[in-house]
Order: structure tokens, then C-alpha cells, then sequence
């Protein structure tokens, strides 16, 4: 047999191990470089250029200001890539989000490992492949999906719902989030909450994209674009009491480039996690917004409601993330195919 | 030293291999182990170990009163023990392998000649096993080596080890550098050997000095758990005394007493003139190697061994035979308080088949279970069920899309639902204590629990109801009720509680009173 570690090569390499480790802690306690970049200005943003953070690079990279995008696309139609194509190209193509070299995070709603993507409990797996094959186009470096399931394990969560082979045929990863990676983080603009543990590869990611289904619940009324960040944080059961506030408190951090709102089969009642194909409503619609209050507020009028009838609707709206004034909003309707 | 060294196989070659051959059968049951987590796997691949084990088969077969095809393949193990003795403890046991690890110069380890007549007692554990598996209880299954391991790493090691691995990547990963590779690293770990979060367990401590005690016990007498206690051993030990392949002294012995000093056993000794006990002798080969002059030589013959000293009497085997039966009928009369069992959350399917009598008590599904849901009793199933599998939905819920303890269990004690059957399966029913519910005691919106519950009706409903406060102001509050002929006890509203402490909804035994 080979000679055993001596005990004082063993204790060396435990030193390394723990010197490190105490290192890493004290490291922690330094200001992040990212982290305490500005955050986002406290000026309420316009909605066709609604950064995500950190925000240095953004303003460089602004569309043109000739062209000029609407607030809102619609894009109705059988076919869910058609309309995350064609609901793009109208929006400016996914090149206006996605530069070359882009590390992008795409956050679907994958919430549990229960049922497949009929029962609407789960953002719908073409669309979220579409998103993935359109970064890829518009070059970027890196597509990763992922969402922290509160029913089952995230790696049955994906297979189940049938995102992780649609992202898989179309190039992307799926990221199972690993519990050490939730780091600190302040959220300036807050006003109920103004720390928050969130998940480090999409704060330091350069795209961020929300793919929410839209459904029923029973505390928010219905989960959204604001409601699916709730996935990137640790603390989940924080944000139920205020709900509203500390969803927009949470928005005015992570700030999605891009909203798209799955509304292809929409979960009228028993949500978040379903189960029953008689809750569900197909309605084969997408709404694509850079300013997730404003694609939120028009997905709830799919359900019957008004986006006043939201509390984080409200809130995103006083504290100057979006608009919900749908009267005031530029929107462009698509009808795509049969 | 004698020329004809040259011309055999040198004889260090044959411990060697037992070396290589110990350390590939531990390195494949920890493989087992790992594969256990629920992912893709051939359950029984998972649990082979386990079915191997003759005296699982056999306990479980007079208490089950039913043989599990699986456990045929222990016929192996007992095959091997009437051909070449105990080489299981030996060569394959993982257990054996550990002691042998962690074990200490030999020359600090003195005999221990008073405890010679305690080898019996392993023996003696085989009777009151089997004695109590006729009645219908495995309670001491949690003696077999395999189980033991088994338990030991899945409540206590692998937690632990978890945890470490936990703190190192949370630290290494804030320093700069380290970031990407700790990120990699953790790719590979999670979830493959590791949960994706770190699960809880209620005796990691306990399990743990357990385990450790069964290993210090080395620095008494090497492979002291094997020589004195180990039962599979004692089984194995009844069956070499016909091995076909025992150690004899060959002629060439000039009675050096090297052979004395190597034995891990010390079941050569010099008072016997260097044999050995077939049934202590675990074909480690050792002596094969210490021995200079080709004294000691591996032969094959069928006489059986003769009765040592300490090999129990009949008076004692019968002793052992009512003690256990005794025991059991002791165990069952000393009725326990109903309310200590008001918790007991059994795994799918495991409440319709009597656990206490199929269940061997050896962790697997407290290992595969990936929501930490699954525990060893402590004091929920009474003492003849210590360390049989509850649910404890405060540390972990019964994942609505799983059926991975049913996969795994060895002998079928938590039976193989297909998933269908399985989210029918009551296990439990959950209530709201409303004087604690924030719903209910503090007239606040909550609704967690409802939000959480998988059944696609909900079993848990909401009522909007207006409700006045202490300062006669009205506000409008959603209370939750559960809805008993729909709940199934999977225990996520309990586990996802947002109350400190017990939660304010807790899932209960499936009340008999009430039609389910």
C-alpha cells in the first residue's frame, strides 16, 4: 500500500482548508466590488430601457434612441415559439438585450415537480427554449435556466415539467442553485425590506430574463412577472407578510431586461401547483415588456382582473419600476398563424 | 531463511490481495450508498449489501413469514461461509474493512484473556434474534453490521460530512479566485454524493458516538465488534464449523508463535498448540503471511471443527431462545401512552405493513429519502419500533412526486407504489391549531400552508371570513381548514409552517375513529 499522509502534511492541508475558509468569511464581510457598484438611480426608469443590474455598462449599450419600441407586445397565436419570435422582432430582437459575449439567466417558473407543463403550474417549455435558441442567435456566451422548486427536488422539477429537454435541445443549461451561492444583498431602493439573500449568478449575470406562467394564488391573487422573482431568493417565507411591498421592494434589486408572460395555458385556480387540467385555460398568449409591472398589469386583465387589484402591482408602480396605467401604455397586438 | 522462499508465491501477495479486495467490496458498497439518493438507479443495485445478508434473510423470513425473492441472494454469503469459513467478515464485510482502517498497532492490543468466554455471546444474539423474529419482531436487527453502517452513515456520517463540505464551499466561494472552482467542484458533488441542500437529522450525534464506539472498541481488542458481538457474525461463525477450507498446522511449525501475534482474532493461540477456531478465523491470511517456515497452510477437508470452550451450551442457547421470546412478549404488554404515537408519520404504504416485523431497521430510506423527510424512531414507534422509518414533516415532507423509499427498501417493508397509487396513500392527516395559526390567533393573511398543499383539489381551503379585532375594528381574513377526506398527510404545510418553532399545523396518525 502507498505511504499513509504524515500527520504533518495532514494538518498542513487541514491549516489551508480552514485559513481559507476563515478567509473567505472575512472577505465576505468586505464590500462586494459588484454589490456596492450604485445600484440602481433612484429615478423611476423608463420602460424601454429598463436595466438590470449592476447597471455601469447599460447606459452605454442603450438602443438608439430614433427607434422606438412599444411598451407592450402581445402575441397571440397557436404556436408558442412563433410568438416568442415574432413577439420579439416586434420588441426590437432579443440582439437589443443580448450582446455578444452576454452571460444570460433565464428564470422560468418551475415551481414544482408534481405535473407536466399541461397542467400550467410551469412556465411552458418551448417558450422558455425559444428564449434559450434566440440568446444563443443574438451570441451570447452562456444561457442558463433556473428556478429553486418548493415541491420535490429542482433536477425532477426540470424533467418534469419538460424544460430542462426543451433548454437542453436548444443549447441552454439548466442550473440546479446551490445553497452557498444566496449572498447578502442590500437593496437601497427598498422600503419594507432593505437586505435580502439572492442568488448570486443572477445578480452577476448581464441578461436577466423572466418567464413566468401566469397563475392563480391564493396570497398575491396571481403569480406574475414580480411574484416569479421570488425564486432567486433564499428567504422565501419573509416576503408573505406585505407581500406587495417587499415583492417590489425585491423588484427594485433584480431587475429583469426582459418579462415574458406565459399566458399559453393559464392555472385559473388551485395554484401555485395545480394538479387538475380543469383549472387550466388555454389562452395561447404571450406578453413581452422590458418593465415587468406593465407586462404584470396586462396579464391580469386575463384573468377578469384590474392591475390595482394586485398589491405588488401597486407598490412596483409608487415606487417607480413600471407603469400600470394600460390606458397610457404604447401596446402592439400580434396575431400570429391559424 | 530457507531457499524455497523463492519457488511459492510469496505469501505477503495473499494479504495483498485480501487488501484489494476489502477495500473495491467497501468502495462498492459506498457506491451503493451513494447511488442510493434518488436519481436514476437499479434499486437493487442500491440495496445490494443488504440482500446479501443471510441473517436479514432469515429474520426477516420467519418474521415476515415471506420470503423477498431479493434476499435469495444471500444464499451467496452462505455458500461462501460453508466453503471458505467467515471470509465475508474477512474480506468483503464493509464493517470489517472499517475496523481494519481504523485499527491500531497491534503490539498496543493485548488478548483479552478474561473476555474468551464472552465470544459466545455473538452466537447467543443469533438465538434471541431469530427467537424474537418468530414472533414477529426484527427490534434487534439493529445489531446486524450492515444495518448498522447503513444507519450510521445515513443519520450521522453523510450529514456531517455534508455539512463540512457545506461550510468549506460557503466560505472558499467568497474568496475571489476560489469562486468558479468551488462552483465546479459543487457540480459534481451536488446532487450526486450530496443532497442539493444540507438535510436534517434528528440523531447524528447519537449514531455517531455509536458508530464510534463500535470502532474504539478496537483499542480493547482488535475487531473486538467481530470477535465478541457482531450477530451476521455469529451466523457465519455456526457455518464455518462445516467449512470445507480451514486453517490447519502443517508439520514445519517450530512453534515461533509469530502467527500469535498477527491473528486479528487471536483465535491462534499457543495453548491450542497454533490452530485455530474455524468459527473466529476470518481467512484474513495474515498468519499465512507472518509465518516463516510454512506452518500454517489453508487446507480443504470436510471434517467439523470441534466445540471450543466458549461456544455456548445448550442451557444457554435455550436461555437465549425464551429470553427473546420473553422479551417480545414483554415489550408488546408494556403498553405505551396512545398520545406517544399520535406522531407516528409512517413512509407510503408502510402503516398497512406492519413495520416492526418486516422492517430491518437499516436506514435506506432515511438515505434516498431526498426530502430529509425520513428518520429513525426514537421514541414514536415504542421501543420494539426504535429506529424503524417516521416522517418528520417539521424537518422534512413527503415529496408528492416521489416514491424513492418504496424503491430502495430491501425487503419491501415500505412497499413499491407506483406514484399514482402512492399520492392516494394516506399517511397521515394534518390539523390546525388555531390558537397558535397566524390565520386564526393573530387575524393575518398567511395562507403557506394552502399554498403548499399538492393535491390538486387542495386539502387545505381557504375562507374568507370578516373577523373583528381586539380594538373593534373589522378586518378581512383568509382562514384555512383542512379538508380531511383529502389530505394525505405528506406534511409540506407543516414543513413550510412560516411559525418558529412547532408548527401551527401538524400532521398526525390517521385518526381510526374516522372513516378515511
Amino acid at each position: 500500500m502507498s505511504a499513509p499522509m504524515t500527520r504533518r502534511a495532514f494538518l498542513r492541508l487541514l491549516g489551508i482548508g480552514i485559513g481559507g475558509a476563515a478567509c473567505g468569511r472575512i472577505a465576505n464581510t468586505l464590500p462586494d466590488p459588484l454589490a456596492s457598484s450604485p445600484a440602481p438611480t433612484l429615478v423611476p426608469l423608463p420602460a424601454s430601457a429598463t436595466p438590470f443590474l449592476p447597471a455601469e455598462e447599460v447606459p452605454t449599450q442603450a438602443p438608439p434612441t430614433a427607434v422606438s419600441y412599444p411598451d407592450l407586445v402581445v402575441a397571440r397565436g397557436p404556436t408558442p415559439e412563433q410568438l416568442v419570435r415574432q413577439g420579439l422582432a416586434a420588441l426590437g430582437g432579443m440582439p437589443r438585450f443580448v450582446h455578444p459575449g452576454a452571460r444570460v439567466v433565464i428564470k422560468p417558473n418551475i415551481c414544482v415537480a408534481y405535473h407536466s407543463y399541461e397542467y400550467a403550474a410551469t412556465t411552458n417549455p418551448w417558450v422558455v427554449g425559444e428564449l434559450v435558441r434566440q440568446c444563443l442567435a443574438a451570441g451570447a456566451a452562456q444561457v442558463t435556466v433556473m428556478d429553486s422548486p418548493f415541491g420535490g427536488s429542482a433536477e425532477q422539477a426540470y424533467a418534469v415539467s419538460g424544460i430542462a429537454a426543451q433548454v437542453q435541445a436548444a443549447g441552454g443549461e439548466m442550473h440546479l442553485m446551490r445553497s452557498f451561492k444566496y449572498v447578502a444583498t442590500d437593496l437601497p431602493q427598498g422600503r419594507d425590506l432593505h437586505a435580502l439573500e439572492i442568488y448570486d449568478d443572477v445578480l452577476k449575470a448581464d441578461v436577466l430574463i423572466n418567464v413566468p406562467i401566469a397563475k392563480h394564488h391564493s396570497l398575491a391573487r396571481l403569480t406574475l412577472g414580480m411574484k416569479n422573482l421570488m425564486g432567486v431568493i433564499r428567504d422565501r417565507p419573509l416576503m408573505h407578510q406585505a407581500i406587495g411591498q417587499r415583492l417590489a421592494d425585491l423588484a427594485s434589486r433584480v431587475r429583469p431586461a426582459l418579462t415574458v408572460v406565459d399566458a399559453v395555458r393559464m392555472l385559473m385556480a388551485h395554484g401555485p401547483s395545480g394538479g387538475s387540467l380543469a383549472d387550466v385555460r388555454q389562452a395561447d398568449t404571450l406578453i413581452l415588456s422590458t418593465d415587468v409591472v406593465a407586462a404584470d398589469s396586462y396579464a391580469a386583465t386575463l384573468f377578469g382582473l384590474q392591475p390595482d387589484d394586485l398589491s405588488y402591482l401597486r407598490a412596483g408602480r409608487d415606487m417607480g419600476l413600471g407603469q400600470s396605467d394600460l390606458g397610457a401604455m404604447r401596446i402592439e397586438e400580434l396575431t400570429i398563424g391559424a | 531463511m530457507e531457499h524455497e522462499a523463492g519457488r511459492r508465491v510469496d505469501p505477503r501477495w495473499y494479504t495483498r490481495a485480501r487488501w484489494v479486495v476489502q477495500l473495491l467490496a467497501l468502495a462498492a458498497y459506498l457506491a451503493a450508498f451513494i447511488l442510493a439518493r434518488r436519481g436514476p438507479y437499479l434499486s437493487a443495485a442500491a440495496n445490494l449489501f443488504l440482500r446479501l445478508d443471510p441473517l436479514a434473510a432469515l429474520a426477516q423470513a420467519l418474521s415476515g413469514r415471506e420470503f423477498v425473492a431479493g434476499m435469495l441472494l444471500s444464499l451467496l454469503v452462505i455458500g461462501l461461509a460453508l466453503g471458505l469459513g467467515r471470509a465475508w467478515c474477512g474480506w468483503l464485510c464493509p464493517l470489517g474493512t472499517i475496523l481494519d482502517v481504523f485499527s491500531p498497532s497491534r503490539r498496543r492490543v493485548r488478548a483479552l484473556e478474561a473476555a474468551e468466554p464472552w465470544r459466545r455471546v455473538k452466537i447467543l444474539l443469533v438465538v434471541l434474534i431469530l427467537a424474537s423474529a418468530l414472533l414477529g419482531s426484527l427490534s434487534l436487527m439493529v445489531l446486524d453490521p450492515l444495518t448498522l453502517l447503513t444507519r450510521s452513515l445515513a443519520s450521522s456520517v453523510w450529514p456531517a460530512l455534508d455539512r463540512f463540505v457545506l461550510a468549506l464551499e460557503t466560505g472558499l466561494y467568497r474568496v475571489p479566485l476560489l469562486a468558479p472552482l468551488v462552483g465546479r467542484t459543487d457540480l459534481l458533488l451536488r446532487p450526486a454524493v450530496f443532497p442539493a441542500e444540507p438535510l436534517p437529522s434528528r440523531v447524528a450525534l447519537g449514531f455517531g458516538v455509536l458508530l464510534a464506539s463500535v470502532i474504539g472498541l478496537n483499542w480493547l481488542a482488535e475487531r473486538f465488534w467481530c470477535r465478541y458481538v457482531c450477530p451476521l457474525g455469529g451466523l457465519l461463525a455456526l457455518l464455518s464449523r462445516l467449512a470445507i477450507v480451514k486453517r490447519t498446522v502443517a508439520p514445519g511449525c517450530n512453534a515461533c508463535g509469530a502467527c500469535t501475534h498477527v491473528c486479528p482474532t487471536a483465535t491462534i493461540r499457543a495453548d491450542r498448540q497454533f490452530s485455530s477456531d474455524p468459527a473466529e478465523c476470518t481467512m484474513c491470511l495474515e498468519c499465512l503471511a507472518a509465518c516463516l517456515r510454512q506452518g500454517a497452510v489453508f487446507s480443504a477437508g470436510t471434517a467439523i471443527a470441534p466445540r471450543m470452550a466458549y461456544d455456548p451450551n445448550r442451557r444457554e442457547v435455550l436461555a437465549a431462545l425464551g429470553g427473546g421470546l420473553a422479551g417480545v412478549a414483554l415489550l408488546r404488554s408494556q403498553t405505551r401512552t396512545p398520545a406517544a404515537s399520535a406522531h407516528r408519520v409512517q413512509p407510503p404504504g408502510a402503516r398497512e405493513n406492519n413495520l416492526i416485523g418486516k422492517c430491518l431497521r437499516c436506514g435506506e430510506c432515511t438515505r434516498t429519502c431526498p426530502t430529509g423527510a425520513i428518520h429513525p424512531a426514537i421514541s414514536e414507534a415504542g421501543l420494539e419500533g426504535l429506529w424503524t422509518p417516521v416522517l418528520v414533516p417539521r424537518l422534512g415532507y413527503c415529496d408528492y412526486s416521489c416514491t424513492a423509499c418504496g424503491e430502495i427498501c430491501p425487503v419491501g417493508a415500505i412497499p413499491p407504489l407506483a406514484l399514482e397509487q402512492k399520492r392516494l396513500t394516506v399517511i397521515g392527516v394534518a390539523y390546525i391549531d388555531k390558537d397558535r395559526c397566524i390565520a386564526w390567533a393573530d387575524q393575518r393573511d398567511c395562507i403557506v400552508c394552502e399554498e403548499m398543499c399538492p393535491v390538486a383539489e387542495k386539502a387545505i381551503l381557504l375562507e374568507r371570513v370578516e373577523v373583528t379585532r381586539h380594538d373593534g375594528s373589522t378586518v378581512s381574513v383568509q382562514q384555512p381548514r383542512v379538508v380531511r377526506e383529502r389530505c394525505i398527510g405528506c406534511g409540506i404545510c407543516e414543513y413550510k409552517c412560516p411559525l418558529s418553532g412547532e408548527a401551527a399545523i401538524r400532521v398526525w396518525t390517521p385518526n381510526i375513529a374516522l372513516p378515511l
